[in-house]
């Protein structure tokens, strides 16, 4: 029995939802459970799911090492949900388990397989909920704007704030992914 | 209020047994996420509903995620507590560089200073 049950059918066929659950379809990040805890609050998952959304999927940064920090904050906020799914378009780009476990270990930090700017984005978002402080420097931020320009930066940020807010609330709903 | 919804919720005569549910919720979600258990949840029907539960959740997630980052970027508000427009510069001097509360932590103090200085 889960804690939130699945939302009432009718909630799900709404037209926004039905829409929202198409999109998703396409990098099966979410999956239909989101949308089913979600739907109890429609609003919400229609406003949540469309932040999630662009800050995964669209913008000018990678998407392989958005779906890499992604997982990353997952693991950190303990989210079996978010953290067992996978981008089926950054796995069809490429993306293999391997990198995924470097990067989401402090391994990435003299792995090979990523550039220095890569490897800032991986230190930014290893240590956004570790240790702010140490992110919270001018020092850190300037060393960022010599990889990255500064939408980026914000880009990257919004995806760990988005991603990394909604693992913990998934966190404590101890809930299980659809698909296998 | 504020700051008895941040201090001392628990003990509080300020705010309902629901309300003080949903204070706990949030606290332990940024403090103790492994602490909302089924249990937890089980009281927290008691007060509230599915749809309640998850636009709680979701709003203090969000605000959990969003603040933090937001908090690396060393940017304060625009405006003092008592409503004066101020620059970046002395809106650190009047807030401080973690965040505190308005009254013990002297900011609402520091902006009518402020104020009188202009």
């Amino acid at each position: 029995m889960s804690i939130i049950e699945a939302a009432p059918s009718d909630r799900l066929e709404q037209s926004k939802i039905a829409k929202l659950m198409a999109v998703a379809e396409e990098l099966q990040v979410p999956d239909a459970r989101f949308f089913e805890v979600m739907a109890h609050a429609p609003g919400y998952a229609e406003a949540l799911f469309d932040a999630m959304y662009k800050a995964h999927a669209e913008g000018n940064v990678d998407h392989k090492l958005k779906e890499i920090i992604r997982i990353q904050l997952c693991r950190l906020a303990k989210d079996s949900y978010f953290s067992s799914l996978r981008s089926k378009r950054a796995m069809e780009q490429g993306l293999t388990e391997d990198l995924i476990e470097s990067g989401c270990s402090e391994a990435f930090e003299t792995d090979p397989r990523f550039t220095e700017a890569e490897k800032w984005a991986l230190r930014y978002a290893y240590q956004m909920y570790r240790n702010p402080q140490l992110v919270k420097s001018k020092e850190f931020y300037d060393e960022g704007k010599r990889h990255w320009p500064e939408a980026a930066i914000m880009e990257i940020g919004g995806l760990c704030a988005i991603y990394y807010g909604m693992a913990v609330f998934f966190s404590t709903l101890k809930l299980k992914p659809n698909q296998s | 209020m504020i700051d008895e919804g941040i201090d001392n919720f628990e003990d509080s005569d300020a705010f309902s047994d629901a309300e003080k549910a949903a204070l706990r919720y949030s606290h332990l979600m940024h403090k103790d996420p492994d602490k909302i258990d089924d249990k937890f949840y089980e009281d927290l029907k008691k007060y509230y509903s599915a749809e309640e539960i998850v636009e709680l959740g979701s709003f203090i997630g969000f605000n959990i995620g969003y603040h933090t980052f937001f908090g690396t970027l060393d940017f304060y508000p625009m405006f003092s507590p008592t409503g004066e427009l101020v620059d970046q510069e002395e809106s650190r001097r009047i807030y401080g560089d973690v965040p505190v509360s308005h009254i013990k932590g002297g900011a609402v103090k520091r902006a009518s200073k402020s104020k009188i200085d202009a």
